[in-house]
Formats: C-alpha cells, sequence, structure tokens
C-alpha cells in the first residue's frame, strides 16, 4: 500500500517519501485514590513529503484508502514551498539500538492496575489526608519511511510510563507532589515512585522562610530541565539559522562551567527518544553538545543542515502530520561525582528547587526565567528545614549554568533529559 | 453517519456509550524568518468513544472507523474491569441537532495562492524593521465535523470552521534579544485575517521597543494590567479553580471552595460564556453533548457558581453547566472553559493610571500558568508608572499571586472590556491547545510580586 501510494506521488516529482506512524496504547487512570478509567488509542496516520520543480511539498492524512487527496495536497504544496536543499537519504546501514520491550506486549492490564493499587495504597498507610491520582501506561509503536532513493526502513518501539501525583489541599497551603518514571521497558516502579512521594510529603511536614536576595541553590534532576530549555533552543541549528541563537559563533568556545559535558544521544539503551534512525532515515547518532564547558556542535535535519553548508546530525524530529524539524533526542547532562547529601551540607543558607510553575514564560531563548516555587526547601546549617513557598525565583539560565559549584552524581531519566542535581553558586529570590 | 453509529451504538451493552467522531481538514501556512517552513493542506479522521459501567469509565480513540465494532466492544470490555463506588451522570434530554456552520467567507472558497500571498505580506512587514532579526508567522484555516451519538438518544453533529494568524517579530541588538507577537482570529471565516497589516506593523514596533528596556527589578508593587492580561488573570488566576473536576471528589477542598466565600470587591464578576459568536472558545454543545450556558464564576466579589460536566454535576448536586470539553477525539471530554472574561467597571484607564501614583503597568501575554493555588503570568512588555504617569519600559517581568488572596487585591476595574482569542489555547491534563478566549478591562492590582533579578 505504502509503495502504490509513494508511486503514484513520484509520477509528478523528482524525489518522494512517506513517513507513516502506526500505535496503540493502553493506559489505567486512577482519581481520587481508586481506579477510574481504561482507555486505549489506535493511532495511524501518514506523511507525504515531495521535491518537485526543487521545492519541498507536503501533505498528511489518517485515511491510507485515500491517498489521491494525499498526493494532490503535496503537490499543491510544492509550488509554494521552500527550495530543497538536500536529497532525500538512499538505504544505509543503521546500528541496532534497544528501543522496544517484548515483556511489555504480553503485560496484563490487571497487572498495571494491581502496581499503580499498590502505590496508591503504600501512600495512603502512611498520609491519609493526601489524594492521589495517576496513570500507568503502555505503548507501541510502528514507525516506517520509503523514499524514492531506494531508503526503506521499518522498526518499532515501546515505551512504559508509571506517573503519579498526591494533593493535599489546605486552607492557606495546597501540596502537590508529582513523580514518575518513564523507559522503553517495563519495570514495577510501585514502590520506588511511592517512597519518593513520601519522602517529599515528609520534607513538607515542616515550614520554612527565606529572605529575599541571592542564595545558593541545588535544582533537583527533576527541576534541571527548567534550566536546559534555552540550551534546547540555543543548540537547534533553525535558531542558529535565523541567527537568533545566543550560541551564534560560539563553537570552540567556552559556554558554561567548565566540568560540564553534554551530549544528544539517540543510541542511549532503552530511553524514549531512542530510535535507530531519525525522522528522514538518518542513521542516530551520539554528538557530543558540549565538552568540558566548551560548544561542540549545533544539531540539524537534511534542509537546515543543506542551508547552513553541513551535514544532518540525525536530528529530524516529526510526527506523520508535520515536516521534519531539528530537535534533541535524548539530552544527557553527565553526571558529576558530589551526592546530594553533600550539596545540602555544603550551603549555610539556601534552597533545594524541585518543582515550578510558570516554566516557559518569558524570554527563554535569552535564557531568562522566573518562576514560582511549586514545591522547594530551605536549607539552613547542612539541613533541609521544611518547604518553602510563595516565593518567586529569577535569572539567566546561561549565567547560572556558568556558576555550576557541583554535579551530582547520581543522574535521573525526566522524560527524554537525564541529569543529575545541579549546585549553583545563587538565585535571585524575591519574596 | 447517524444511521451507521447508531447501528453500531445498537449492539452493546454498558450503563452509558458515546461515540465522537471527527473529519478534520487543515490549511496551513508556517513562515519562520524569510523561509516557508511549511503550506498545504491536511486530512484528518478519527474518533472517541466512552463507555461506562457501573463504576468505572473506558475512553478508546481510533482512526479507522471500519474497526468500530471492535473498539465499542473493547470499551465495554474495559469499563466493566472497574468495580467501584456508583459513579452518575447529570441527567439530560435527549436531542436531535444537526448545526451547520456560517461564515461569510468560508476560507474553502480562498485559494491557496491567495493565503499565501497574503501570509507572505504580513510576513514581509514582520521583517521590515530595521532592528528585526527574524519572524514567526502562522495561518491556519480548520473545517471540522464533529458526529456525537449516546445510548440515550441523543445525536449532535456540529460543523465548525476556525481561521487563526500568530504573528511574531524577534529584535535584536548585539547580545539583546527581544520578540513580540499579536495572535487574531477565532470561530469564523477568512475575514478574521484579512487586513491585518497595520497589526503586523505594530508587532514589529513593540518588538524593537522591548530592545530599549529595561529588566525588571524584582518586587512587591502595585500593578495596573491591560485588557489582554485581565483576560488571563481571569483565567489562570481563578477560572481553573471553578472547574469542578478537581474538587468534586474532595471533601476539603469543598469546604475551601463553598459557594458564597468572598474572593474580592463587591464590583468583581467573572464570567465563562461560550456562546460568544466569533470567539476562540465559541461552542453550542459540549463534547458530552450538553447545551452551553453562561456561568458566573465571581458574582459581585463572591464564589457563585462552577464548570461541570455530566459527572461532576451529578457528585456535587450542582446544576449542569456543559464545559465538558476535548481538544480532538482522541481524548476524553473533561471540565474546561470557553470564553473567560472579568466583567467591565466603571473606571477609565486614565483614571487609573493616575490614582495609582507609583506602580507597574503591564500588557501583553508570553504565558500563564496555575497550581490551583498560586499563579505565575508574564506580560510581554511593562512600563514604570511614576507620579501618574507611565514612564520607562522595563522587561523580563514574570508576575506571582496567590489566587486566594490576588482577587481580594483587585482595587479598581475598568470600563473598557474587550476579549482576545487566537492561535494557541490552554492545556490541562494533557490536552493542549484547546481554543479559549479570555478578556477583560484595566485591572488595578496591590501587592503584587514581580519576579527580577
Amino acid at each position: 500500500m505504502m509503495k502504490d501510494i509513494l508511486e503514484m506521488a513520484a509520477a509528478s516529482a523528482e524525489e518522494a517519501e512517506l513517513y507513516r506512524v502506526k500505535s496503540k496504547s493502553s493506559e489505567v487512570i486512577f482519581e481520587a485514590n481508586r481506579l477510574k478509567s481504561i482507555d486505549s488509542s489506535f493511532e495511524e496516520g501518514i506523511g507525504l513529503r515531495i521535491i518537485k520543480q526543487g521545492k519541498i511539498g507536503f501533505s498528511s492524512s489518517t485515511d491510507l484508502s485515500q491517498p489521491r487527496p494525499l498526493v494532490k495536497a503535496a503537490s499543491d504544496s510544492a509550488q509554494f514551498g521552500q527550495k530543497a536543499h538536500f536529497h532525500l537519504p538512499s538505504a544505509d546501514s543503521t546500528s541496532s539500538v534497544e528501543c522496544y520491550d517484548d515483556s511489555l506486549i504480553s503485560l496484563s492490564l490487571e497487572q498495571m492496575i494491581r502496581e499503580g493499587r499498590k502505590a496508591i495504597d503504600l501512600i495512603l498507610k502512611e498520609a491519609p489526608s493526601l489524594h492521589c491520582e495517576g496513570e500507568v501506561a503502555k505503548a507501541e509503536a510502528e514507525i516506517s519511511i520509503l523514499n524514492t532513493n531506494g531508503l526503506s526502513h521499518s522498526y518499532k518501539r515501546t515505551s512504559y510510563t508509571f506517573s503519579l501525583g498526591a494533593f493535599l489541599a489546605e486552607e492557606g497551603n495546597f501540596l502537590g507532589i508529582g513523580e514518575g518514571e518513564a523507559s522503553v521497558k517495563y519495570h514495577d516502579w510501585s514502590s520506588s515512585v511511592a517512597h519518593r512521594i513520601l519522602e517529599a510529603f515528609r520534607l513538607t511536614r515542616k515550614k520554612g522562610s527565606i529572605s529575599p536576595g541571592k542564595h545558593p541553590v541545588i535544582f533537583t534532576s527533576k527541576a534541571v530541565p527548567l534550566l536546559l530549555q534555552s540550551l534546547k533552543q540555543g543548540i537547534n541549528g533553525k535558531v542558529l539559522q535565523k541567527k537568533i541563537s545566543p550560541l551564534l559563533g560560539k563553537i570552540g568556545k567556552p559556554v558554561v562551567s567548565s566540568f560540564i559535558d553534554v551530549f544528544d544521544d539517540a543510541l542511549f539503551p532503552f530511553a524514549l527518544a531512542t530510535s535507530p534512525i531519525d525522522g528522514e532515515g538518518i542513521p542516530s547518532r551520539r554528538t557530543p553538545i558540549i565538552e568540558e564547558g566548551v560548544l561542540k556542535n549545533f544539531i540539524y535535519d537534511l534542509q537546515t543542515s543543506g542551508l547552513m553548508g553541513t551535514e544532518s546530525t540525525s536530528s529530524g524530529a516529526r510526527g506523520y502530520s508535520s515536516l521534519p524539524s531539528p530537535a534533541t533526542s535524548n539530552f544527557i547532562v553527565k553526571e558529576g561525582k558530589v551526592p546530594l547529601e553533600e550539596m545540602v551540607k555544603d550551603i549555610k543558607e539556601g534552597i533545594i528547587v524541585d518543582q515550578v510553575i510558570g516554566s516557559g514564560q518569558g524570554n527563554v531563548l535569552m535564557g531568562e526565567f522566573s518562576v514560582n516555587l511549586d514545591l522547594a526547601y530551605k536549607i539552613e546549617n547542612g539541613k533541609i528545614k521544611g518547604r518553602v513557598k510563595d516565593i518567586m525565583v529569577s535569572g539567566n539560565s546561561y549565567t547560572m549554568l556558568n556558576n555550576v559549584l557541583a554535579l551530582g552524581s547520581e543522574s535521573r531519566f525526566i522524560g527524554t533529559t537525564r541529569t543529575p542535581p545541579i549546585y549553583f553558586k545563587e538565585i535571585s529570590i524575591a519574596g | 453517519m447517524k444511521s451507521f453509529l447508531s447501528s453500531c451504538l445498537k449492539r452493546v451493552k454498558a450503563d452509558y456509550l458515546e461515540i465522537r467522531y471527527e473529519e478534520v481538514k487543515v490549511v496551513g501556512i508556517h513562515y519562520v524568518g524569510k523561509e516557508l517552513e511549511a503550506i498545504g493542506e491536511s486530512y484528518e479522521k478519527g474518533g472517541g468513544i466512552r463507555a461506562k459501567s457501573r463504576g468505572g469509565w473506558s475512553f478508546v480513540s481510533f482512526n479507522d472507523l471500519s474497526k468500530l465494532k471492535d473498539y465499542l466492544e473493547l470499551a465495554t470490555k474495559g469499563a466493566h474491569l472497574i468495580k467501584g463506588e456508583e459513579i452518575k451522570l447529570a441527567s439530560l434530554p435527549a436531542r436531535n441537532e444537526v448545526i451547520s456552520v456560517e461564515v461569510e467567507l468560508d476560507p474553502a472558497d480562498v485559494s491557496l495562492q491567495e493565503k499565501y500571498l497574503l501570509c507572505n505580506r504580513y510576513n514581509k512587514i514582520l521583517l521590515s524593521g530595521k532592528e528585526i532579526q527574524t519572524s514567526a508567522l502562522r495561518y491556519a484555516d480548520i473545517h471540522t465535523t464533529k458526529y456525537f451519538i449516546n445510548s440515550e438518544g441523543t445525536y449532535i453533529e456540529q460543523e465548525r470552521i476556525d481561521t487563526v494568524l500568530g504573528m511574531r517579530a524577534i529584535a535584536r541588538r548585539g547580545d539583546n534579544i527581544q520578540s513580540a507577537h499579536m495572535g487574531i482570529g477565532g470561530v469564523g471565516g477568512y475575514g478574521l485575517v484579512k487586513e491585518k497589516a497595520e497589526q503586523a506593523e505594530e508587532t514589529v514596533k513593540r518588538a524593537q521597543d522591548l530592545l530599549d528596556a529595561e529588566p525588571a527589578k524584582g518586587g512587591k508593587y502595585t500593578i495596573i494590567v491591560d485588557p489582554e492580561l485581565s483576560g488571563v488573570f481571569a483565567h489562570e488566576a481563578f477560572g481553573h479553580l471553578s472547574e469542578a473536576d478537581f474538587l468534586y471528589e474532595d471533601k476539603r477542598l469543598q469546604k475551601i471552595m463553598a459557594l458564597g466565600r468572598v474572593f474580592g470587591p463587591p464590583g468583581l464578576n467573572i464570567i465563562d460564556e461560550p456562546r460568544i459568536k466569533g470567539e476562540g472558545g465559541y461552542y453550542l454543545y459540549d463534547d458530552e453533548g450538553v447545551p452551553s450556558q453562561k456561568t458566573y464564576l465571581i458574582k459581585e466579589g463572591r464564589l457563585s457558581g462552577r464548570l461541570h460536566s455530566r459527572e461532576t454535576s451529578a457528585k456535587m448536586g450542582e446544576e449542569i453547566t456543559g464545559n465538558a470539553r476535548a481538544i480532538s477525539y482522541d481524548y476524553p471530554p473533561i471540565v474546561r472553559m470557553s470564553n473567560t472574561y472579568v466583567a467591565a467597571g466603571d473606571k477609565s484607564f486614565e483614571e487609573m493610571i493616575e490614582e495609582v501614583g507609583e506602580g507597574v503597568y503591564v500588557k501583553g501575554f508570553q504565558g500563564g500558568q496555575t497550581n490551583l493555588e498560586m499563579f505565575t503570568f508574564a506580560p510581554e512588555e511593562g512600563y514604570l508608572i511614576k507620579k501618574g504617569r507611565i514612564d520607562k519600559r522595563i522587561r523580563d517581568l514574570n508576575l506571582t499571586g496567590n489566587i486566594f488572596n490576588t482577587l481580594a487585591s483587585i482595587k479598581a476595574i475598568g470600563n473598557d472590556l474587550v476579549l482576545f482569542t487566537g492561535p494557541g489555547g490552554c492545556g490541562k491534563g494533557g490536552q493542549s491547545p484547546l481554543p479559549v478566549s479570555t478578556g477583560g478591562p484595566h485591572l488595578e492590582i496591590r501587592d503584587v510580586v514581580v519576579g527580577g533579578k
């Protein structure tokens, strides 16, 4: 079927490519401490990209039985499309990656329900006043890519997500703690996720306060991605090409503290963004972004790399309904040597930031951020003193990443970002 | 479609069952800088089934309508796996309605060529400023036909056309990069986005002017918000708190959010009103087939109502409001806002500025978020107010406050209500963006914390 559509498209274009996603997922959903819903999804869609008279055309559809409107829409699109600065890739050897887990396919809904139930019971046993909600989800997707230059590749990937939130509403004191794990592989996360929530809950039972001004701060793994948003935009080849990246002209120069290493790694075993090829069929790779604080690479898809006179870094990300665009895959900040407890011990007066609200607002590109502390703790004389709230912290993520005092010794994946906790010299606190 | 859906529905047994099916055609144009990143038409068809057993739900979404029978079976089986306290739905008379769209200029009657030329012209304006580095422009017209059928005999077919345009200008001076944006459009035809060259020019000017602004100093200020931010305020700083799904199973929260509680001054009214033609949050029936209605969330400063789905309404014994919405067929309906605004008061903007004396005037919207106790929102630009006059321009502000205190700190309400819609929208429970409109008059609010260095 895909071959027929490709042939139909190729009849009036120099090059053509079909990208198809077929996925199914099952999810058990808990609300107000009880099992509430069992959901499934069956998605299928196809994207057609062509190069016609040197220009890019694109269209997408969920209806594979009706290829004619799709081919016509792609052809109409190419009349106005951007000039193509690339050729579609031909067949290439791909490295084998670990992005599929057999045991997930046979995992029963009953077991997913049991594990969700178990985590909630563990939490309620110690903290009966909490209201828990959560999701346990498994998904399987098949991605196929086919083009007129001979590339034909299909692969499957799986994912398993276990996420839980605990909420407590007291007059003048709302508390929400969110924890979760996600991976290609199945694992019973119920106890570890429940224990992390309980640990946070215990720490919030006491209140702390902190005076406005500049104080040292630790961002937990969960909070670090807030500070990486600007860097992820800054290294994007498209942002560079538009000349609005603050990292323009900084290749080979120090951009963050000298002991920081960052990679974009689509080969990382069993991570959420692991795949044998990117959305254009370019074999996946590990791209150094920052080595010892020095900027090494930007990331590119085919068109952007063509415009910039370089090569794709296998970073063409897409769904079936959109053209590829450069994006990070698994974004890895290499861990350091300092355990979290040591960082805490080092601080006389400061805070630990775990959850914020207001992330992504404001001038992210330039690194500016200003967020309210949703879940954060006061440190006093080397000890965690209790929860601080009703506080706004502000800073510039590039400035902060240049003032790192230590990287934590243990990393965690938060979505597709893997990072240790990070200890920074200071952050501005408004009361 | 009706007879096919109803014949499939008849064969299945469940306490309650509904099928939603959607056919969507989108024409999109996307510029980033000089480059036309995407242009053309795409097609999407899909459905979602919700089945309820006595004590649980199951939701199944799909693209392939030919397998509907299998999916219906899966949904009823899923729901039956859940045993628990009985879930009740607010009762509703069965309805049969076919609502077709009426727009003045259907985007389907405008050629791709013409849309391309319009966007190209706007984009050229966006790029025309001396210090403009790049631009971003997104145009979309979306034709949606929604089919809804349930086991209680209701069938509703709704057609809708959305036309939206988002424009952004990005200015650069050395290391200083600033951006300004403008969102236009809503439920309606091509006329919504025509003749907007002036708005493009104004966006360019704002981006360039921001280059001269100084970063804000953190601290507590008396602020005046413009109508655009006033709407975000109604949405973030209060609206989400009035969505019943976050408290209908939590007795403690219900006590905190008791109807009649005083939240703000007597002149304060916050309203959710889906049936305002042309606005992003316009709809006649929600995604449970419930007719939409106007709801006062705050009336004269007191909590006076909240937004409901059939389930939350039944559980809390409150009137059904028709606020169960899904961003598309592949999500179940959840409690959402529509067009939410602060009603106009009696002060003129000039009077407000003069009376404040010292403070900050904030305009435009870059984003907002809430955890249902605290909220943040980021204006696009700000000005210091000194001696009752608008003074220096400032930037990089993010405002925050406690929802429970901040409404009470509203000291003056302007007489100049404006509603805003555009591309983008609201996000909740993984469903984003949902088209909504927000708006209000100028507001004066005391003791707002402004983040800054």
